[in-house]
């Protein structure tokens, strides 16, 4: 009686506080919609931004943020598949295996104010790439490839052990294995990858804040040496800077912009996650 | 089939060489951030670790620094971990695999949500109401960090931990119930001692994710490289090692002492977050060998 009592006690508790943590999240996405929803208009996308993000719009901040995110995935893609097939196909010793597997999980977890400092000093001071364009899509590209190796990793791993076999049966070598089964196989695992890649690229700030962007003034790169505006650098300063309502309305939108960016790309990403991998348990 | 050898053996260096460059740069910056860090240890000698004065040009202390990132991301794991172990029993253990699949995906899609926009939302929302709440004169103080990032982990802490619970095998739940066990004793006394190294691990890999965060924590921890006085008043401003690193790197980028202290920072954060981070994750591959 009681032992029941207590444990209706208990349920309820979880529910609330699992509730509590939805209405959090609830609260967080309600917030930037409706501080941000009022900025936007069709001029926010089209015009550059002026007085200091207090009028005009963040055309060239998009088309700086998109450019990061897309120069980064497409350098950080091949070495990351390269990683991931280096790993499952080529390397034979466990040991190393499980080392290497270590490594690419413990550079998810590095801190991307690091990878923003060592890389500027490495690409921007060292090779002399300086404040650019370039010095932020090489470092965006050393950050988003552990993410985007442990999706495609995770994807080789969950190949069904008979498709091996049958190959192994076939007398197929490693370069065909991997051309006829582990990459048709695995491409949703290549595609997700890149979409949280990224997401993640289009979501991070600490990491270009002082090596790639610049705030005024700057509009889309004439070269691979131009630093560039972006959204996330944008909505930094105006945060940091603003006493004007407008100018911090025009951050929330710009926030609400980079949120729906980065929505899509992840949900997009889960949405191939769960269509391609169903197609090929069938 | 037309296969010459030679696309294989290319591929198969091509393969080596990308994998090995990724490899090899993330060793090059545990070297680079060694090097550069050297000077102050022999400046300071340990007193760079303890020393409580941080005075660009005459004296580098991290110890303030030190004890504002752990203290706010302890804290920040503490605010969050009873919010994820409930919301994780609700998923793994009571909803429907569907709509389970759904939760986790607005985990994801919330784990995802940029560094910058909760900054904003820290700005703009939380420290005006820590203020109000707590009759501060200034809302940006080492609790609102600790609060921020503890909503910031949340969906990650939440999902890792909701994988755990999941990795515990069906048999056990059966068996429990065929014992007469309602479904929450169930998951009390089984399926939570099954799932303690999973548990932990989830607890670690947030710690670790927490304390490198850094845009969200520099807009509202307060940027003061004090200690709190006493210690224990967290309702001051603070510093945190990442909120240190963005506030002052790009001033001092390359040259002299400070740059020097500024990578001893990084290399301390560094080493804490790797600890972590691969202390995680043996925890996790123990929770999914059990």
């Amino acid at each position: 009686m009681t032992r029941g009592f207590l444990e209706k006690g208990v349920l309820a508790g979880l529910v609330f506080m699992t509730g509590f943590a939805v209405f959090i999240f609830a609260l967080v996405l309600a917030e930037v919609a409706v501080r941000g929803g009022g900025a936007l208009n069709a001029g926010f996308f089209l015009e550059e931004a002026r007085d200091f993000g207090a009028a005009g719009g963040v055309r060239y901040q998009m088309e700086g943020t998109l450019l990061l995110m897309v120069g980064a995935a497409a350098l950080g893609l091949p070495l990351a598949l390269a990683g991931a097939l280096f790993q499952t196909e080529y390397v034979d010793a466990p040991g190393l295996k499980r080392g290497l597997r270590l490594l690419v999980y413990s550079m998810n977890g590095v801190p991307t104010i690091l990878f923003g400092l060592l890389g500027y000093l490495f690409f921007g001071i060292t090779l002399g790439a300086g404040v650019s364009w370039l010095t932020g899509v090489l470092i965006l590209a050393i950050m988003i490839l552990p993410t985007i190796q442990v999706s495609v990793q995770e994807a080789i791993e969950a190949l069904p052990e008979q498709y091996r076999e049958a190959a192994g049966a076939l007398g197929l070598s490693r370069w065909q294995v991997v051309r006829s089964i582990v990459l048709p196989h695995c491409l949703y695992g290549i595609v997700t990858g890149t979409l949280l890649g990224l997401a993640r690229a289009a979501g991070e700030t600490a990491a270009i804040l002082f090596t790639a962007t610049a705030f005024s003034g700057a509009r889309f790169p004439e070269a691979m040496s131009d630093p560039v505006p972006t959204l996330q650098t944008h909505i930094l300063v105006l945060a940091q800077e603003a006493l004007n309502p407008r100018t911090i309305e025009n951050a929330w939108g710009a926030g609400l912009v980079l949120l729906c960016l980065v929505f899509s790309l992840i949900a997009l990403s889960l949405v191939f996650r769960g269509r391609l991998s169903m197609e090929f348990e069938r | 089939m037309f296969q010459p050898r030679s696309i294989a053996i290319f591929f198969r260096v091509l393969v080596t060489v990308l994998a090995l460059t990724a490899t090899g740069l993330i060793v090059l910056f545990f070297l680079f951030l060694v090097k550069e860090s050297l000077p102050v240890f022999q400046a300071e000698g340990v007193g760079f670790l303890t020393g409580r004065d941080w005075w660009a040009g005459e004296s580098y202390g991290a110890w303030p620094m030190i004890f504002g990132s752990a203290i706010v991301t302890l804290l920040a794991l503490g605010l969050a971990l009873p919010f994820a172990l409930a919301g994780a029993v609700v998923a793994s253990e009571f909803l429907s695999s569907r709509l389970r699949w759904w939760a986790k995906s607005l985990m994801e899609l919330f784990a995802g949500v940029p560094g910058i926009v909760y900054g904003l939302l820290g700005v703009g929302v939380l420290a005006p109401a820590v203020k109000e709440f707590f009759g501060l004169i200034d809302g940006n103080t080492l609790f609102t960090a600790a609060l921020l990032l503890g909503i910031m982990v949340l969906p990650t802490l939440l999902t890792l931990a909701d994988d755990a619970l999941h990795a515990v095998p069906g048999k056990f739940r059966d068996q429990a119930q065929s014992l007469g066990l309602s479904r929450l004793r169930t998951v009390w006394a089984v399926v939570l001692p099954q799932a303690k190294a999973g548990l932990l691990g989830a607890v670690f890999l947030g710690l670790g994710r927490a304390m490198g965060e850094t845009i969200a924590v520099m807009l509202v921890i307060g940027g003061r490289d004090r200690m709190p006085a006493p210690w224990y008043n967290l309702f001051q401003p603070g510093q945190s090692i990442p909120s240190k690193l963005g506030r002052e790197a790009a001033e001092a980028v390359g040259a002299g002492l400070q740059w020097n202290a500024l990578m001893g920072l990084g290399l301390m954060l560094f080493l804490m977050v790797l600890g972590m981070t691969v202390a995680g994750h043996l925890f996790l591959k123990r929770g999914r060998a059990a």
